[in-house]
């Protein structure tokens, strides 16, 4: 008897059509088992449309704002005492005197219309006003003086109460317990908008403006953090690019495999899983106290995430060298190519994709990272845009996810709908890059 | 038995093209390769045979440097090229590779076109002064391989895109491009069918005018077909070494006769 018969007692029978007990369990805990992946699918799912609904229905709302249009008589008396358009003189007129002309105008034409509401005072009707319009106006003229004593067409920002009242978020009931607005403001505001005086239409300057103090959620805008996100991401792009892509080529191609490479290996594996606030102390320490860069700096806020972001660039990067296979290399060294002409003809290309989509997957998530800004400074209320590089990468401002971690945390449920509409903004660049990165992929791909 | 005939063409030359000396592999601490003493003659087709894990792929990469890759090897003892030790301190591998051509036993072609696979070669050498030229070589080198025909009018297409051997075919011509001396083939033939070896074999054949080709193979019979002079590696030694037809008909070494009818392997 050799062993192949041994087992012959053991041999299965019965009929193939009828499943035995065996096979029956196994099937049921392959079914349990779809089960459970479908429904972890589902699960993951649903989380996500709820964030995306969540999301997208509390800050769609940021990119509409409700305007006022009047015509405003820009009163000489007011706003150049002297009538010689010196704009040295002109500078001298605070937002006061122009909030003085901007009150007028809208009492005039409310009085014209007869839409008058009892019980109303002249600050009150005043009041529905954005604080910001005054200082709105003030820019339109000190930039152009022959607008002196005319009467101009405007749109003006509203109150963000106003505001609040059209998308919902104020009504005559929370009117009254709100010493911000009352009911018969909303009264009015409500035979404004019947006349056309008040409109919702698009908001570029949520896109466009800088921040705003808490008194005015209804003109602060991203551009500030946009524009500071956007230098951050060249100075990380600049730098991590390069350093990441030659540490990875020496490390995976060059470097002799010894105890020292191994524990480099280590090490940068750690570092990609070092919290990033970690990584905000050192900049703090490093390029803020010690080498003396400017806080709230995009220089450093993009040398920081450079930190953070390169091992998570060398270790995708090593993954995509790595899995060139050998017999490319094998290839070009046999017909006489040397290491680094092997490296750059045959492996780079073919490795590119994976280095690129890596390149820009950890872009992504400097781009969403917060706590490292926090640290060195870039928390701070920047209203002021950054000047034109190489300059602006010295000057403050914010970035995209401060903004909104800023946003959320002010009194007036105004910037709760900022927050949320900056986080769509957010979304909207992650989601670009990743498109990027895929069609990077398939561009380079398609190359062979 | 067609398969076993042997060649039956006379070495033109007995000069030694590549003549080693004593030489060791060491991977790490196992000793890979023991005292192997050849001489290779120019314009002759070699044979290396032996079981796997010989030490005969072992062997062939040490011919042009190829163990240098990896970092484990060790090669000890002296093998010289025309006269020159290639394991001198002084000699650039690149230098040594573009005399001593090498093609490896899968397919293995660049991911560029057909053209850029043999161009490669010539370009990064300096053969090279202008694209006719360049055009030349690798019209020559896919004639040479007897390729040109399947592929002349493609020339921009894949090298990938060929059938296995297209792509060994074509690996053969990229290795001829750069003018070696000495043909390396490390089992060309295992991922072949048997009209693609028969075509390989073939070309081997006329490549010997202009070459010394040393060919590792796991096929008796491929040894037998296309060599001139073979070498049997056991266990990490030479054991015997000589002209084909007495190794295939008279072995003087109990092993060699052993391998060849098929008692070890």
């Amino acid at each position: 008897m050799t062993d192949a018969t041994a087992n012959a007692s053991a041999r299965r029978t019965g009929s193939l059509l009828v499943p035995d007990a065996r096979t029956r369990r196994r099937n049921a805990a392959e079914a349990r088992f779809k089960i459970y992946g479908l429904a972890a699918t589902l699960v993951g799912m649903v989380a996500l449309v709820m964030l995306l609904i969540s999301i997208f229905s509390s800050g769609t709302g940021a990119f509409f704002q409700t305007f006022l249009h009047i015509p405003v008589t820009l009163d000489a008396a007011v706003l150049d005492k002297s009538g010689n358009r010196d704009p040295a003189e002109m500078q001298k007129v605070t937002t006061i005197g122009y909030a003085k002309v901007l009150n007028a105008s809208l009492q005039k034409v409310l009085d014209d219309k007869g839409m008058a509401v009892a019980g109303l005072t002249d600050k009150d009707v005043a009041d529905m006003i954005s604080k910001e319009a005054p200082a709105q106006i003030r820019n339109m003229v000190l930039a152009n003086p022959a607008l002196i004593g005319q009467t101009v067409d405007m749109t003006i920002l509203a109150n963000g109460r106003i505001d609040g009242y059209f998308k919902g978020r104020v009504s005559m009931e929370s009117a009254q317990l709100d010493k911000n607005v009352s009911p018969r403001q909303l009264e009015l505001a409500d035979k404004m908008r019947a006349a056309g005086m008040l409109t919702t239409d698009f908001n570029w300057g949520f896109l466009t403006s800088g921040d705003s103090s808490d008194q005015r959620p209804e003109s602060a805008g991203l551009g500030v953090a946009i524009i500071g996100s956007l230098y951050m991401m060249i100075v990380v792009l600049v730098l991590s690019l390069p350093i990441g892509v030659a540490a990875s080529i020496y490390l995976e191609e060059f470097a002799p495999k010894n105890r020292w490479t191994d524990l480099i290996e280590v090490n940068i594996a750690n570092l990609a899983a070092v919290p990033s606030i970690v990584f905000g102390i050192l900049g703090l320490a490093v390029f803020i106290n010690f080498a003396g860069l400017p806080q709230s700096a995009p220089i450093v806020g993009g040398l920081v995430l450079t930190l953070m972001t390169l091992p998570r660039i060398i270790i995708p990067a090593r993954a995509a060298l790595k899995a060139v296979p050998p017999s490319i290399r094998d290839a070009a060294l046999g017909v006489g190519a040397s290491k680094m002409q092997s490296v750059f003809d045959h492996v780079l290309p073919l490795a590119a994709p994976g280095i690129l989509t890596g390149m820009i997957i950890g872009l992504a998530q400097a781009l969403g990272e917060t706590a490292p800004l926090l640290l060195i400074g870039m928390v701070a209320f920047v209203r002021e845009f950054p000047g034109a590089p190489p300059q602006g990468f010295f000057d403050p401002a914010s970035a995209l996810p401060v903004q909104v971690y800023n946003w959320t945390q002010r009194s007036d449920p105004a910037f709760v709908e900022r927050a949320s509409g900056a986080v769509i903004v957010l979304l909207v660049f992650l989601l670009i890059m990743n498109a990027v990165a895929i069609i990077l992929r398939r561009r380079f791909e398609r190359r062979w | 038995m067609n398969d076993m005939r042997i060649a039956e063409r006379d070495v033109e030359t007995n000069e030694s093209k590549i003549s080693a000396r004593k030489v060791q592999v060491y991977y790490g601490t196992n000793h890979a390769l023991k005292d192997v003493d050849v001489d290779i003659l120019d314009k002759t087709v070699t044979a290396f045979i032996g079981p796997s894990g010989c030490g005969k792929s072992t062997f062939l990469r040490c011919l042009n440097r190829m163990n240098d890759t990896v970092a484990s090897a060790r090669v000890e003892g002296t093998i010289k090229l025309d006269g020159e030790n290639i394991y001198d301190a002084k000699v650039d591998p690149v230098q040594l590779r573009a005399k001593v051509g090498m093609v490896f036993q899968k397919p293995n072609p660049f991911p560029k076109s057909i053209y850029d696979n043999i161009a490669y070669g010539p370009k990064i050498h300096g053969l090279t002064r202008s694209k006719s030229e360049l055009d030349g070589i690798v019209e020559t080198s896919l004639k040479k391989a007897a390729l040109w025909n399947e592929v002349k009018d493609r020339l921009d297409s894949p090298g990938t895109g060929l059938s296995g051997g297209q792509q060994q075919r074509l690996c053969i011509a990229r290795a001829i491009a750069t003018q070696p001396e000495v043909l390396l083939m490390d089992e060309p033939c295992s991922a072949l069918d048997p009209i693609a070896t028969a075509q390989v074999e073939e070309l081997i054949d006329e490549l010997r005018s202009q070459f010394s080709v040393v060919i590792v193979t796991h096929s008796m019979q491929q040894a037998a077909r296309v060599s001139q002079r073979t070498a049997f590696f056991h266990l990490g030694n030479l054991v015997e070494y000589g002209e084909t037809g007495q190794i295939f008909t008279n072995p003087k070494d109990p092993r060699t006769e052993s391998y060849i009818t098929g008692r070890i392997g």
